[in-house]
């Protein structure tokens, strides 16, 4: 068995580090915690993690501070930051010292999953631009930018289209209507009240890929958003 | 020199030292007219005296030359006792010499033409060591010609020169003093109100915000109390609405916290299928979504408040800017069939250089308001206008078809977490921030927006924005 990913959370607040830990360990990462900066800064030295969520605002010792060492002495691993202190300025500072991702509290668990997947893929060559995403019988030709289901081909708008390859790239997993305002919209997802475009937008795409056919690919998720992928048998 | 530091301790130095030079030039200047008016009236006095000696002056059997002294009855006569004479032939040979002079020389050998043509008045050195002022004449006596030199000693004049500085030397030192303290007094006098503004400017708090200065005093102070009260006046404001606002903002949080717990509560209460649970976690999981959004917009108007958006303006045209955010929104229209209609687009198509990300959300939250609350199948207009002012500023007016807004609520609508008292709207509603945002944001570029009071079917809302951005 391979060894798995390891990933090291640096976070004062019990509560938050168990959910995170619960939430990352059945998405199939190891998981270590520490909740002070001094402990987290040893845990970093002597396991090795691949990836560490960092909060900034710790006890003793400042987030910032941490990230800092760890970078001065060279440790190879992610790291991201999650924090509440979430102005342009605080982002800025955080990736100027080294942090390779920031995400402000509050934020919704499957954007966490899509963000660590996507600082741990860093490493692996990029996927081939020509390749066909297949969920079931939906097949997305990306380059060509057509879809089909059981052969049938989708009529889609650009917008219909990139929604829906947006959701087959995070397919198996929830996307919020956050990380749709930011990435499919590209809006500042804090000043835009666009949830009801969304809405709206998602109802469009469902009629079209999964009205006219049995099986439906397209699920909501309440109170966390969308999600396309095959329903378990 | 170190400046001392209070005001008054400059206005009493800068004072004295002007009132210092001013005494100086002035006893400079009496000094000097003193000591002429003396010489002159001196030579005055030698003059008369030479004119009266000449009368008196003979030779007597022996050929001396003998001066007539029974002219003056009192022998104490000042004349007598401080004048000093000597009489010489052409030669130079003494044929007399007052006794005043104690066998001294009366100046040096004849000059060429002494006496001739005038008094050739002079100070002379005598063999004593005393200066004396003299004049020379001519004077033509028994077929001879005499020359005269009568002359005073200057030692009086001097001592009495000497006596006036001394007097001004004194005097000068104690004006000086006595105008340092009076300025001082003075000074002090003048600013007591300024202390006073401090004194009562360092008691007031946050708790007696309501508090103000004494506008009595001097114009310039009580100008200067006026301005300092209108700045409280506006920190006063500021701080009703900053405690309003947290007022607000914490029932705001409150409600969608209520029922959070309600639904947690109630779900766990009852025991019930996994998809009830399910359903009360995304019931609950909406709600904390609904919080962040008033969280983030409540940092968005207090950050907003602080930045000045200065550095991030660039030209374009607010058309497009309009179209685009009409083009988010094109689908939510679609779908409630609502038509834009475009009015006087180029009036629209002016280029304008302003902060556009600011101006986007303000757009976004105002065409927003506008499509939530249009009835399906209804109409919006968009319209381009210059405003009447001599600025030219643009306006843009959108119109919606929809409620329109209740009388009296157009000012408050901009009001934070204001949401309408009137039954057609209340279920369209959200948070209450979209227009106080926007309301800010537009302030903060220069601009104005309101919505029309006159406007009846619908509503109206007018944007008007400086073309040049804020001066």
């Amino acid at each position: 068995m391979p060894e798995r990913t390891k990933i090291l959370i640096i976070e004062d607040d019990g509560k938050m580090s168990r959910a995170l830990v619960s939430g990352l360990e059945s998405a199939g990462y190891e998981v270590i915690t520490a909740s002070t900066g001094e402990e987290g800064f040893y845990l970093a030295h002597s396991q090795h993690p691949d990836l560490l969520l960092l909060d900034l605002t710790l006890p003793h010792r400042n987030g910032l501070e941490v990230l800092q060492q760890i970078r001065k002495d060279g440790l190879d691993m992610r790291v991201l930051i999650l924090t509440s202190h979430n102005t342009v300025e605080d982002r800025v500072e955080g990736l100027r010292t080294g942090a390779d991702d920031y995400l402000g509290k509050p934020f919704s668990f499957s954007e966490l999953l899509a963000r660590i997947d996507a600082l741990l893929r860093r490493f692996l060559p990029p996927a081939p631009e020509n390749r066909a995403i297949v969920i079931a019988d939906l097949t997305i030709d990306v380059k060509g930018r057509t879809a089909a289901r059981s052969g049938q081909f989708l009529e889609l708008t650009p917008r219909e289209f990139d929604l829906l390859l947006y959701l087959a790239e995070n397919r198996g997993r929830t996307v919020s209507r956050e990380m749709l305002t930011r990435d499919v919209w590209r809006e500042n997802a804090r000043y835009t009240p666009i949830d009801n475009v969304i809405d709206v937008q998602i109802a469009r795409l469902r009629r079209k890929i999964d009205d006219p056919f049995p099986v439906k690919l397209l699920q909501t998720v309440r109170g966390i958003g969308f999600s396309l992928r095959e329903p378990a048998l | 020199m170190k400046m001392p530091p209070t005001l008054r301790g400059r206005l009493t130095l800068w004072y004295s030292l002007v009132l210092a030079a001013l005494l100086l030039i002035y006893a400079g200047i009496l000094f000097a007219f003193q000591y002429v008016v003396l010489t002159h009236q001196l030579l005055h006095d030698e003059v008369q005296d030479i004119i009266t000696v000449e009368g008196l002056l003979y030779f007597d059997s022996k050929g001396m030359l003998q001066l007539r002294q029974d002219y003056f009855s009192r022998p104490q006569s000042h004349l007598l006792i401080d004048r000093l004479m000597e009489v010489r032939d052409l030669n130079g040979d003494v044929l007399y010499r007052s006794q005043t002079l104690h066998g001294m020389a009366l100046g040096g050998p004849n000059r060429p033409n002494e006496g001739d043509s005038s008094f050739g008045e002079r100070i002379v050195r005598l063999a004593d060591g005393s200066h004396a002022f003299l004049v020379s004449h001519l004077h033509t006596l028994g077929g001879r010609t005499l020359l005269i030199r009568l002359g005073y000693s200057i030692v009086p004049l001097r001592d009495r020169m000497l006596q006036f500085l001394l007097l001004l030397l004194v005097a000068v030192p104690i004006a000086l003093a006595f105008a340092a303290f009076a300025g001082q007094a003075i000074a002090r006098r003048a600013l007591k109100p300024l202390d006073r503004m401090g004194t009562r400017a360092e008691n007031i708090t946050a708790s007696n915000l309501g508090d103000r200065l004494d506008i009595d005093g001097p114009e310039e102070l009580s100008h200067l109390a006026l301005s300092f009260n209108h700045l409280l006046d506006r920190l006063e404001q500021a701080f009703v609405q900053l405690r309003r606002f947290t007022s607000d903002a914490a029932h705001e949080l409150r409600t969608p916290l209520a029922a959070l717990r309600t639904i947690g509560e109630v779900a766990l209460e009852k025991n019930e299928s996994p998809t009830a649970y399910r359903d009360a976690l995304g019931n609950i999981l909406e709600e904390t979504t609904r919080l962040n959004e008033t969280i983030d917009s409540l940092l968005m108007l207090a950050r907003a408040e602080a930045v000045t958006p200065d550095n991030q303006r660039t030209t374009f045209f607010v058309s497009e800017l309009v179209d685009e955010v009409l083009s988010l929104f094109s689908i939510l229209m679609e779908e409630r069939n609502i038509t834009a209609l475009k009015e006087d687009e180029a009036a629209g198509r002016v280029a304008i250089f302003t902060d556009r990300g600011l101006l986007r959300i303000a757009v976004v939250n105002v065409l927003h308001n506008a499509i939530k609350f249009s009835p399906t199948g209804s109409s919006l207009h968009i319209q381009y206008f210059r405003s009447a002012s001599p600025s030219g500023a643009l306006c843009i007016s959108i119109q919606d078809e929809g409620p329109g807004i209740a009388a009296g609520e157009h000012e408050r609508i901009f009001e934070r977490f204001f949401t309408s008292t009137s039954r057609a709207t209340v279920a369209a509603s959200g948070a209450g921030l979209g227009l106080s945002v926007a309301k800010l944001v537009i302030n903060r570029l220069g601009g104005n927006i309101w919505f029309d009071p006159e406007f009846y079917s619908g509503a109206k809302c007018v944007i008007e924005l400086p073309i040049f951005g804020k001066a």
